[in-house]
């Protein structure tokens, strides 16, 4: 008989205390590269590599209350290091490691403006970390930079006396995925995570027994979350690919869940439509999902699409139906504000909506799914326990049941603060509730997630949401797939936006006649959203500017268009 | 130009970049560049496979290996065991 959950309740103050407490021949993280290269660490390997790691960070000179930067490559190392500063009271930050893509201009400025926020005691980074780029890192006086090698310690270093925290201190700091300026840094407790932990632990009923895949970045919250702090606290095992390691061997997601028995794994909903393509049918027969319990759609909108992709790709490898679930999740709440699943519903609910109602008013009426150009919005779930929603018109004023506006979110798993940034805490901070900045309706207690409020295009009363343009120019064949930017830009003559856009085609060189291209692109616009863009741009690959996520960043691509194309800001 | 290099050039104009006209040398960077993305390595790594007659591990690849025609020939010089 399976074992039964209990009511979550984790009887620790700090994630440190956690830590100490896990048994130390329980395993901990599996760091897989391929089956003949994987190592399982126990967690008391992985506490004395983490105690090694605090002595020497001790030494140079880190102490409780200082910040910490950690750029290193994702591994059991860059973990070890992590819970190391956090063994001294200090307050590590992870940060992107930069990859051989990296535009280093953009890379230096994005290190220089993090790290003098921070103001970081120490900056770790592993042996292979360019030099090129440390000289883009702000060091205070007493702060140190050193460099940590990534294999465990040969040698056990001295007892360490773990530092003790409160609840309130902070624990650790998280980066949103910022493209141009400061990346805001994301200031959370350790009684702020762990109650996150407790209510996340509750609507997925964990289990002593289940084990997290994971390839996703530590230095993005669902990877550190979900998939690092969150085994890590309830002493869960955790099989880990890197995401460089992950782009080259995709199907070793599905070889690594059916292999160790997986039980839960997050992800980006385009990881659920690429392996659906990619992973033939021939080669399906090899895996085995049955011990997938829940596949979580996560950090992007969800896709019905993508799902059914996936459902439909792998049923016959046992892939339980109820497994593909969805969440709504930022690091400002920690992690997770909804979870689809919970409260006796199986999936995550669909809704089709009447498209006129929803363009005209921003209201998000049901209708029959077989009714004409209806289109369907997949839930992100329900609140977990102590998290509540608002949705609010621009004046702030609370919208009724289905009206579209702005996602507020209040819980007791927030943030403290944005790290030194008052200015930007009290902007998104007021009267207790965050202002998420993205856009969704509520229908029967479930979140719908439509888009970002500052990217929603409005022409002439019609609300057009870039995603959409954006996905119509990525179903032309000659259009570099995923590399669509849209944005509206005001036309005062008109006193109404119009629509810009501009995308990657795959061909590098001579383009041939692009005004067939635009053409057929403005074409299923018209037809599918029944506003005409004012203008397309076509631009060779790597042309849009990408956040560190990798995620096309539309303020900054817009900003670059319009230095180059001085031709639309005259209307 | 390798037999190798030439079958692999080809492959990427036609399947992956999709324009057979397209002009690129062993040394084109096609990843860095964004002429290729890093998803369409899997595919790409499964005709180095072919033109070399190696089982390359995909564990011990790292994308920058792949960035062109010359790295992808020397990966799997260096990783590759013969197909049996």
């Amino acid at each position: 008989m399976p074992a039964q959950h209990s009511p979550a309740s984790i009887p620790f103050a700090t994630l440190t205390e956690a830590l100490a407490a896990a048994p130390d021949n329980r395993p901990f993280v599996t760091m897989w590269f391929d089956d003949d290269d994987a190592r399982t660490y126990s967690f008391g390997e992985f506490k004395r590599w983490s105690n090694s790691q605090a002595v020497l960070f001790k030494e140079h000179g880190l102490g409780e209350g200082d910040t910490a930067i950690l750029i290193m490559p994702q591994g059991v190392a860059l973990m070890a290091a992590f819970a190391g500063a956090m063994l001294l009271g200090a307050v590590p930050s992870i940060l992107a490691y930069p990859t051989f893509k990296v535009e280093p201009a953009k890379y230096r400025f994005g290190l220089a403006g993090v790290s003098a926020n921070l103001n970081a005691k120490l900056v770790v980074v592993d042996d292979s970390f360019p030099q090129e780029f440390l000289e883009s890192v702000s060091l205070g006086d007493q702060s140190n930079l050193i460099r940590v090698t990534s294999l465990p310690p040969i040698s056990e270093s001295d007892g360490l006396a773990r530092v003790p925290r409160e609840p309130q201190d902070l624990a650790f700091i998280q980066h949103s995925a910022g493209t141009t300026g400061l990346q805001k840094g994301v200031a959370l407790s350790h009684g702020a995570v762990l109650r996150q932990l407790i209510h996340l632990g509750d609507s997925l009923k964990i289990l002593p027994a289940d084990r997290i895949y994971s390839w996703l970045p530590l230095y993005h919250d669902m990877g550190l979350i979900a998939c690092f702090i969150l085994p890590m606290v309830y002493h869960l095992h955790l099989v880990m690919q890197s995401p460089t390691d992950w782009v080259m061997q995709p199907a070793g997601m599905l070889h690594l869940i059916s292999r160790y028995r997986c039980t839960l794994a997050w992800v980006p909903n385009f990881t659920l439509q690429f392996l659906a393509r990619r992973v033939k049918p021939e080669d399906r027969k090899e895996y085995d999902l049955r011990s997938l319990r829940a596949l979580i759609n996560c950090s992007e909108p969800v896709r019905a699409e993508s799902m059914d992709a996936f459902a439909g790709a792998f049923s016959d490898c046992g892939l339980p139906p109820t497994a593909l679930q969805s969440s709504y999740a930022m690091a400002e709440n920690v992690f997770a504000v909804t979870q689809s699943g919970i409260n006796g519903a199986t999936a995550p609910s669909r809704v089709w909506i009447d498209s006129s109602k929803y363009q005209s008013e921003r209201i998000a009426v049901s209708v029959n799914r077989e009714s004409e150009s209806a289109p369907c919005f997949v839930s992100s779930g329900q609140c977990l326990p102590n998290n509540e929603l608002r949705i609010v018109s621009e004046s702030g004023e609370p919208l009724p049941e289905g009206h579209v506006g702005e996602i507020l979110i209040r819980s007791d798993s927030m943030l403290t603060g944005y790290y030194n940034r008052p200015d930007l805490t009290s902007l998104s901070l007021r009267d207790g509730w965050y202002w998420s900045g993205d856009l969704g309706f509520v229908l029967d207690r479930e979140l719908y997630v439509t888009g970002r409020k500052r990217d929603l295009i409005i022409v002439g009363g019609k609300n057009i949401y870039p995603q959409d343009l954006e996905e119509i120019a990525c179903a032309h064949p000659l259009i570099h797939d995923g590399r669509a930017v849209a944005f509206g830009l005001y036309n005062p003559d008109l006193g109404t936006e119009e629509i810009v856009l501009v995308a990657e085609t795959e061909e590098l060189f001579d383009l041939g006649d692009p005004s067939l291209v635009e053409k057929t692109i403005r074409a299923s616009i018209v037809a599918e959203l029944g506003a005409a863009p004012r203008a397309i741009y076509l631009k060779p690959p790597r042309w849009i500017v990408k956040s560190t996520a990798g995620k096309a960043a539309r303020s900054a691509t817009r900003e670059k268009l319009l230095a180059e194309h001085p031709e639309l800001r005259m209307g | 130009m390798t037999d190798a290099g030439s079958q692999l050039i080809d492959y990427i104009c036609k399947e992956v970049i999709r324009r057979p006209n397209v002009q690129l040398t062993v040394d084109t960077p096609l990843v860095s560049s964004g002429l290729i993305d890093s998803f369409s390595l899997v595919d790409v790594l499964t005709k180095l496979e072919e033109v070399t007659a190696m089982r390359i591990p995909a564990g011990k690849v790292q994308p920058k290996d792949m960035d062109t025609v010359s790295l992808m020939l020397s990966t799997a010089r260096r990783i590759g065991k013969p197909k049996k």
